[in-house]
């Protein structure tokens, strides 16, 4: 047998981290070369190639889903499983369940992109997938909650780590989410149509219901929940205050439920429903930055990590963009401003410095302190991390940056009148302004990319290198054996 | 750094301890953060009591702010805070400052508007407007139309007619441009014959003994086009059949055609299809009389108004 010293590979099953750990690299890589494919394609549009297959209506769910549920579902697979085992001291209570996540969860991805290119969709914004794809993901989510709370159940600690707090709470919303959302009558048994069990604007209420609640337990508790394992492992010190997470943990976890309708805000939704969410969107502010002080402080009388340690820096850049768009969201939530960032890119922008900057950011960190790990060596490139952390954050300033301009310049243009009362702009004309920062964002969109690329090369050498090791030291053990 | 050596000396962790090192200190709530959450909260408290807030039996707390706005029926009313009363409110405000603009269009002639060099302001401004939101997306931005599709309103070729009155006339009751298919009433080789005869009317490369036969047979009752174009195939307005003799094209995409075969096989293609595609909807009854004058200004005054 193989010497195990860190990765512990029997005491843990550190298998379907691995699986889920590559491919959540994997998924990133497909996902962002779709998601700067279809920026082109605003850019330039003779990208379409007037196939129906990859025009943007089509490539954008396929691009959203690789990016959430491919590239971050994968990563907060991989890593709750590793957290959960870790913290608990106990294995998982079934390899079986746990590949079962695994491949069920790999369909669950394949099928919906696929589905999406040849033109079956929900229309519900990030739960495009037909209602087939939905009943797969009922059954390997339950089947992930079951072996997630039966693992903490089995734990050898008497207390629960607040990581685990996280990752349960993000687990149980998104089956609520998912399930309510997803209500709906498909025509017949075998066809993929099906339409939705609400209506009107009920039905948008739902939908908006599950896309913040998505954004609230998928894209931040969770992420959350990595961010406090990681955070502190990497920085070799204790988490800054045991009572801030407590607080922010329960004061997010209920407010997140009540914002949704701001982003219905200026339609037919009832206006009470959306001021309501429009000020639970302001007392959301603060408990959303306790994570953010709790991951920064946690630094604290150690900021020369900073300098010298690249993976800590894409931890704290993270934890820095999820302080500005948990910011910037309770802002844009109130109904004037609103009025002027609602339907323009403003929204595309804020949505990828939360995806972008913290999302992704803090998943590369964690990834980077996890891997090596997992493989027992260490990161083949330090030099390469580096590289990645700049090309990354270069394409997120881009990005947002060209999306603050033109947001803005097409919600001014959008609602400008000239001396006769008279709208100043035809749409068209706001359309062409956004031209110059469609390349921008569809370049900066190309420079995070690189880095992702940067990232998948260095774990390739990473994980071959751990292999080389490892079988380097297999060979070693077995002749000092056969020497006895 | 005097402050985090304080707090490792003062500060305890909770004692347990996860994974080897992993730990929490217990420091307590910043103040900052906690006063800063009591201040969103009465901003909350401020934001309820202005907007319609929390649902209360069968309705909902309407807030203090109220809008007073004039409804379609010429009423009078004030309501708390709502996204409907506001536009109205802003329709209310937009109509009052144009009413005496449309006022004065309604009052005055075409040809009255056309020197005033005030209400021409206007005329650009809100034509453009109303152009951009209603006839662009066929016409495109600037009306210069699509070969194969919509007619360019640029040039002085009018189909129905370029006056005022015309004008007016196509926006408010619309068009529907028809020419019968020929495919099944004439030979290949006839067919072949008039489009050359067409093409050599606008002075395109064509067979010239195809062109004569053309001519005939354009002229007799087995094609009968004349019927329509006209003896001398400058169209007939009157029901908007094309002149064929401006080398202007709207359906046959003759510019498009690089070689004179293709320009005369584009012109073939029209005669043996037909056309029943040239739609324009009617705009009477969804903008208002004085809104399709000041269009009709606009349209006019975009190059070749007659």
């Amino acid at each position: 047998m193989a010497v195990t010293t860190y990765s512990g590979a029997e005491q843990y099953n550190f298998e379907v981290v691995k699986k889920f750990g590559v491919m959540s690299i994997v998924w990133a890589m497909v996902g962002m070369f779709v998601g700067v494919y279809i920026a082109s394609e605003l850019a330039w549009p003779f990208l379409n190639f007037d196939s129906p297959y990859i025009s943007f209506g089509r490539f954008r769910p396929v691009h959203t889903t690789t990016v959430i549920f491919g590239f971050g579902g994968s990563a907060l697979f991989a890593t709750s499983y590793y957290v959960v085992q870790r913290t608990c001291q106990t294995r998982l209570i079934s390899d079986g369940m746990a590949s079962f996540t695994f491949w069920g969860w790999m369909a669950v991805i394949a099928l919906a992109d696929v589905s999406y290119m040849l033109g079956y969709t929900q229309s519900r914004e990030y739960a495009e997938m037909e209602w087939p794809i939905d009943i797969l993901i009922e059954i390997v989510w339950v089947t992930y909650l079951i072996l997630f709370v039966g693992t903490i159940m089995r734990r050898k600690q008497p207390h629960i780590y607040v990581a685990n707090w996280f990752y349960v709470s993000f687990i149980l919303a998104t089956a609520l989410l998912h399930t309510f959302n997803n209500l709906a009558v498909p025509i017949n048994l075998f066809s993929m149509k099906s339409y939705s069990l609400f209506s009107g604007v009920q039905d948008a209420m739902t939908q908006w219901w599950y896309g913040h609640n998505a954004v609230g337990f998928f894209l931040t508790a969770a992420f959350l929940g990595m961010m406090y394992y990681f955070v502190p492992k990497q920085a070799g010190r204790p988490i800054y205050s045991y009572r801030l997470s407590i607080v922010h943990f329960w004061a997010l976890s209920f407010m997140y439920m009540w914002v949704g309708a701001h982003h219905l805000h200026w339609t037919a939704l009832p206006d009470w429903t959306s001021s309501l969410a429009a000020a639970f969107s302001i007392l959301l502010l603060m408990p959303s930055w306790g994570g953010m002080i709790n991951g920064i402080m946690t630094l604290s009388g150690a900021w020369d990590k900073l300098r010298t340690d690249p993976i800590m820096r894409f931890m704290i850049v993270a934890l820095s963009f999820y302080g500005m768009s948990t910011f910037e969201g309770p802002m844009m939530s109130l109904k004037e401003v609103n009025a002027l960032s609602h339907y323009t890119d403003w929204t595309v922008g804020h949505v990828h410095s939360g995806a972008l900057g913290w999302v992704a950011m803090i998943s590369f960190g964690s990834l980077y302190h996890m891997m090596p790990k997992l493989w027992d060596t260490k990161m083949y490139s330090r030099k390469l991390i580096e590289w990645h952390f700049w090309l990354a954050t270069i394409g997120i300033v881009l990005y947002i940056v060209a999306m603050w301009i033109s947001g803005i310049t097409q919600g001014l243009m959008w609602r400008a009148f000239d001396q006769f009362g008279n709208l100043q702009y035809s749409f068209v004309e706001s359309v062409a302004a956004m031209h110059p920062f469609y390349a921008m964002r569809a370049i900066g969109g190309m420079f995070f990319l690189t880095g992702m690329l940067t990232m998948a090369f260095n774990m390739f050498m990473t994980i071959r290198q751990g292999k080389r090791e490892s079988a380097a030291l297999e060979a070693k053990l077995a002749s000092k054996l056969a020497h006895a | 750094m005097s402050e985090q050596k304080l707090q490792s000396q003062t500060v305890q962790t909770t004692g347990h301890a996860w994974d080897g090192d992993l730990q929490e200190y217990n420091n307590p709530l910043p103040a900052w953060w906690v006063y800063t959450f009591y201040v969103t909260v009465v901003f909350a408290i401020v934001y309820w009591t202005i907007y319609p807030s929390w649902p209360f039996g069968k309705g909902w707390i309407g807030g203090l702010s109220s809008i007073t706005y004039v409804n379609s029926a010429g009423e009078t009313k004030t309501h708390s805070w709502n996204t409907r009363a506001l536009l109205m409110e802003n329709l209310n405000k937009a109509a009052a400052e144009q009413k005496p603009y449309f006022d004065k269009v309604e009052a005055m002639s075409y040809a009255q508007i056309a020197k005033d060099p005030d209400m021409n302001g206007f005329i650009l401004s809100a034509g453009k407007a109303l152009f951009s939101d209603n006839c662009a997306p066929c016409h495109q931005a600037g009306g210069q139309g699509k070969i194969g599709f919509f007619p360019n309103l640029t040039d002085d070729d009018w189909l129905y007619g370029g006056t005022y009155d015309k004008i007016n006339e196509t926006i408010t009751g619309g068009r529907h441009g028809y020419m019968p298919t020929f495919g099944e009433v004439l030979t290949p080789e006839q067919i072949d014959q008039l489009a050359n005869y067409v093409a050599s009317l606008s002075g395109i490369g064509h067979d010239a003994a195809k062109a004569a036969a053309g001519n005939t047979l354009f002229h007799s009752e087995t094609a009968a086009c004349y019927y329509c174009h006209g003896a001398d195939a400058k169209g007939r307005k009157e029901i908007g059949s094309a002149n064929l003799t401006d080398n202007i094209w709207l359906w046959a995409n003759v510019p498009g055609a690089a070689t004179a075969e293709g320009k005369v096989a584009a012109i073939r293609g029209v005669i043996t299809s037909g056309l029943n595609k040239g739609v324009m909807p009617t705009w009477g009854g969804r903008l208002s009389p004085e809104q399709i004058k000041v269009l009709t200004v606009y349209v006019h005054e975009l190059g070749g108004g007659q």
